[in-house]
C-alpha cells in the first residue's frame, strides 16, 4: 500500500471551466456556480483518488490556474515542477480548443524534459447544441500529443472524474515503472 | 563492503516524508545498496536520522537515484527542533547507475542529520545508503 503525491496543473483559455470542473470533483459534486468568477491566480485543491484493483491511491494537488494572460506571469511562478496536467477547453469554442497547443508549449518547458502524463478535457459536452470542436479531431490531437481524452459537463456531473482519475493512474503507473527500473539497477551495478 | 552500517551502530530513521510499505525508511540506514527508500511524488522530500548519541561527523556518504538537490541540516538535542544547515549541494545525473556521493561535514557534532531532496531529476528518488565517517 502506497499513497502518492502529484502536482496536478489544471490549464486552459479563461472561462473554458477549469475552477468549475475542480470544484465539482474536489467537493464530490458541490453546487455548481453559473455565474462566472474569474480565477486572477491560483487556487489549490486536493483529493485523495484510489487506484482500481490496489490499495494504493494518489493525493492529487490541483494547481487551477488562472486562463487569462494577464495573470500569466504570476501563475506560471506558482506551478513548480507538475507531476501531471490537464489542459481544458470549452467544446463550444473552436478558439479554446487551438490555444491548447500553447498551453502544452507553457506545461513542458516547466517540466525540465521529464515525462509529464496528461489528459486534454473538452468541457461544457451540455451544450451540445453550440458545439464547435468535434470529438475525432479532439481525440487525433491529444493522441498526437501523448494525452489521454476526456469529455466532461461540469454543469451536469458528467464525467467530471474521469480526468483526474486518467492522470492519477498514469501517474501511478509511472511510480511503479520507476520503482521497477531502480531495483533493476543494482543489478548492474 | 564490511563498514559497519548506521542501523548497528544504534541509529533510526526517525522521519521520513514519503513512505512505500515495500521499501520502508530503514532501508537507508541497513548499510545495504540493494535496499532502498523510495520518495513518492512532489518535492522537498525529508529524512531524519537520528544517531545512537551525539557524534562528530567528518563525512556523510549517500547513495541515491536522480536526487537532483540536497540540502543536510543537524542538531543536538534530543528532539526534532533547531535544526542548522552544514551543506548545501547538487547531485549529477547518473543514468542507470547509483550516485555515489561524499560530503564533508567538518567534525560537526550532531545528534540528528536532517537530509532535505529539494529537486530530483525525475518524479520520484531514492535513497540506498547513508554512511558517516567519525
Ligand atoms: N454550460 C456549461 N457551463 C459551464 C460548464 N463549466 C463551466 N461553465 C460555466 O463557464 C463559466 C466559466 O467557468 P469557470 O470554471 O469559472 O472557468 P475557468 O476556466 O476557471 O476561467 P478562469 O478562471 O478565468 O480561467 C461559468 O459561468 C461557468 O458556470 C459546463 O460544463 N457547462
Ligand atoms: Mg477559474
Amino acid at each position: 500500500m502506497v499513497k502518492l503525491r502529484a502536482r496536478c496543473l489544471l490549464l486552459g483559455d479563461a472561462a473554458v471551466g477549469k475552477s468549475a470542473l475542480s470544484q465539482m470533483f474536489s467537493s464530490d459534486g458541490a453546487h455548481f456556480h453559473k455565474n462566472y468568477s474569474m480565477t486572477t491566480g491560483v487556487e489549490l485543491h486536493t483529493k485523495c483518488v484510489n487506484i482500481p484493483e490496489t490499495t494504493d491511491s494518489v493525493e492529487l494537488y490541483i494547481i487551477d490556474s488562472a486562463g487569462k494572460e494577464i495573470f500569466l506571469e504570476f501563475c506560471e511562478k506558482m506551478w513548480g515542477q507538475p507531476s501531471v496536467v490537464c489542459v481544458l477547453f470549452d467544446l463550444t469554442s473552436q478558439q479554446s480548443f487551438d490555444s491548447c497547443s500553447q498551453w502544452m508549449d507553457r506545461v513542458r518547458a516547466h517540466c525540465r524534459g521529464m515525462q509529464v502524463p496528461g489528459v486534454l478535457v473538452g468541457n461544457k459536452s451540455d451544450l451540445s447544441e453550440r458545439r464547435e470542436v468535434q470529438t475525432t479531431v479532439a481525440q487525433e490531437w491529444a493522441q498526437s500529443q501523448g494525452l489521454d481524452y476526456q469529455e466532461t459537463s461540469a454543469k451536469e456531473m458528467e464525467n467530471c472524474e474521469a480526468p483526474f482519475h486518467s492522470v492519477a493512474r498514469a501517474f501511478h503507473a509511472l511510480y511503479q515503472e520507476r520503482r521497477e527500473t531502480i531495483r533493476n539497477l543494482h543489478v548492474l551495478a | 563492503m564490511t563498514s559497519t552500517s548506521l542501523r548497528s551502530l544504534g541509529a533510526k530513521v526517525v522521519l521520513a516524508s514519503s513512505s512505500d510499505e515495500a521499501q520502508p525508511p530503514q532501508n537507508i540506514i541497513d548499510g545495504n545498496t540493494d535496499t532502498f527508500w523510495m520518495s513518492t511524488g512532489m518535492f522537498p522530500q525529508e529524512f531524519i536520522i537520528r544517531l545512537a548519541e551525539s557524534t562528530g561527523i567528518d563525512l556523510v556518504t549517500i547513495d541515491s537515484y536522480n536526487v537532483k538537490s540536497l540540502k543536510i541540516e543537524k542538531n543536538t538535542l534530543d528532539t526534532f527542533s533547531d535544526f542548522q544547515l552544514v551543506a548545501e549541494t547538487e547531485f549529477e545525473l547518473t543514468e542507470g547507475q547509483l550516485q555515489s556521493n561524499a560530503i564533508s561535514l567538518k567534525g560537526t557534532t550532531a545528534s540528528h542529520l536532517r537530509f532535505i531532496i529539494t529537486s530530483g531529476y525525475d518524479h520520484v528518488v531514492s535513497v540506498h545508503r547513508v554512511s558517516i565517517q567519525t
